[in-house]
């Protein structure tokens, strides 16, 4: 792992005069699985959202080196990083290939980017024509992924990607994240709060609570999952 | 025969007045209430186009022309600081209407004028004798239907524009420029509207005004529409129908209120009105 693929200096955001995210210093390295943990409305996603610019950030963020802090959404995610965020995520009246078709910059990457997420999600190039609004829960989530993967980002940002998942769905989309990672060096961070995911899928750890990072450290560190069950506990 | 190709034909004008109205309502959420002064614009480009000695058909593309630039300084210089303001931007686009009006007023005067037609006359058509340029407009308004279902499904540009239509924040996220988007939207619907303006002048007459009267209807078709091309051909069929019926066997004053009294029980009762959902 050389660089950081993202570099989070003092964020800190908000909606109006609620800040909801405090002075954040966090990094991913490039290649690494980094996961953010912590209780609904500790301020998670809406730290993805700051990164990804749709809320107003204090502090520097820095994408490969280069600061994005004010830079407008649809610029930061052309600097090859993927959104998914936990809802409304799809374009629930267009098509599946459609949704994947949206995702690229450059239209005529489109069959070799069928072709890499085919090999993860056989379903989804013999159902490119099917509305994607019609898709079981699980398999949008798998479309959700793939459409983030057709671009072959950089960086991957994921929000709460098992929610509501089937065990066999989610050990899937460890194992999609794990190769896509062991192939391409992308980077990924995950938003979650499903603890044995989050730990047999990341490298590194950290728990947020009220908008404030409490804890991080090592997967593998000896007692990882009890610190984090700790915090995440009502 | 002649009372459906009446209904027919009503139709394809209404279609084509609010076609850029709908296109404008679908990307940016807002009620675009300068569409009057653009129609009046299409309408002014056609009369200049006939007093210059030019064929009366010139007036199309120059109509449009002219009101796409008129789109993209509007755009630029007036809608686009208010995007996050869309109540402003509504206040806005209506006193732009009225500006537009005035201006036109300082520039051609008051007074009604004409403007020639590109056909004349009346052709035999299914057995009755009706106006050939009432039934090119129907030819129009499939025509410009068409190519813009094809522009939006067909192209990368049009699939973008669905994207931002559809949830504006996660189409940015994808990397969409959801302003160029607007840009060009605002651009085209302006452009659409003073092309109608030019299609409407010689069933009537040019004046400041020309665009009032139908911004009501245009606004009330659009609303039962549900941002849809197809439901607002089927709006317009049925709606426009309706008037025509009201004003042939009633009273063409009723004839007038006919659009918006029913769009408005319309909504209602089915808040998507023609919409599927």
């Amino acid at each position: 792992m050389t660089g950081n693929a993202l570099q989070l200096n003092r964020v800190s955001s908000g909606y109006g005069e609620a800040l909801v995210v405090r002075d954040v210093n966090l990094s991913v390295a490039a290649g690494e699985i980094f996961v953010l943990l912590g209780k609904n409305g500790m301020g998670k996603s809406t730290l993805l959202k700051t990164i990804m610019g749709f809320l107003p950030a204090g502090g520097s963020i820095k994408l490969f080196g280069d600061e994005i802090t004010r830079a407008a959404p649809h610029r930061i995610a052309r600097k090859a990083i993927a959104y998914a965020p936990q809802e409304q995520a799809l374009f629930q009246d267009l098509s599946v290939e459609q949704n994947l078709r949206l995702a690229l910059l450059d239209a005529g990457a489109f069959q070799s980017g069928l072709d890499r997420i085919g090999a993860y999600f056989p379903f989804i190039p013999q159902r490119l024509k099917q509305r994607a609004g019609t898709l079981s829960g699980g398999e949008q989530k798998m479309l959700l992924v793939a459409r983030a993967l057709m671009s072959r980002p950089r960086l991957m940002l994921i929000d709460e990607i098992s929610e509501g998942l089937q065990p066999s769905v989610i050990e899937k989309l460890a194992g999609v994240f794990r190769a896509e990672r062991a192939q391409t060096k992308t980077a990924i961070l995950l938003v979650e709060q499903h603890v044995r995911f989050a730990l047999a899928v990341a490298d590194r750890y950290a728990v947020l609570k009220l908008g404030e990072i409490v804890e991080r450290g090592d997967v593998g560190e000896q007692d990882a999952a009890a610190h984090i069950i700790d915090h995440l506990s009502v | 025969m002649a009372q459906i190709l009446d209904i027919i034909t009503t139709a394809a004008i209404l279609y084509v007045v609010c076609a850029g109205l709908l296109i404008v309502f679908g990307v940016m959420k807002i009620i675009n209430f300068a569409h009057g002064g653009f129609l009046t614009v299409g309408g002014y480009s056609a009369l200049l186009v006939t007093k210059m000695g030019w064929h009366p058909w010139w007036g199309i593309p120059v109509s449009f022309a002219i009101g796409c630039v008129c789109g993209m300084v509007i755009e630029r210089l007036v809608v686009r600081p208010l995007y996050a303001r869309p109540l402003d931007a509504i206040l806005a686009t209506w006193g732009l209407g009225i500006i537009i009006g005035q201006l036109i007023t300082l520039g051609f005067g008051r007074e009604v004028q004409f403007v020639q037609s590109p056909v004349r006359g009346a052709i035999d058509f299914a057995g009755a004798s009706y106006s050939q340029y009432r039934l090119i407009l129907v030819g129009a308004a499939i025509v410009l239907g068409l190519a813009l279902s094809a522009a939006l499904n067909g192209t990368r540009l049009g699939l973008q524009t669905r994207a931002v239509i559809m949830n504006e924040n996660l189409a940015r996220g994808l990397g969409i420029n959801s302003g160029l988007v607007r840009f060009i939207t605002f651009t085209l619907g302006a452009g659409l509207a003073s092309l109608a303006g030019a299609l409407i002048t010689p069933l009537s007459s040019v004046d400041p005004n020309l665009g009032v009267p139908w911004l009501v209807g245009a606004f009330m078709l659009v609303m039962v529409s549900g941002m849809s091309l197809v439901s607002l051909a089927i709006a317009c069929l049925v709606l426009g129908g309706a008037q025509v019926l009201v004003s042939t066997y009633g009273n063409p004053v009723l004839g007038g209120l006919t659009i918006v009294v029913l769009a408005a029980l319309l909504l209602r009762l089915r808040p998507q009105g023609f919409a599927r959902e």
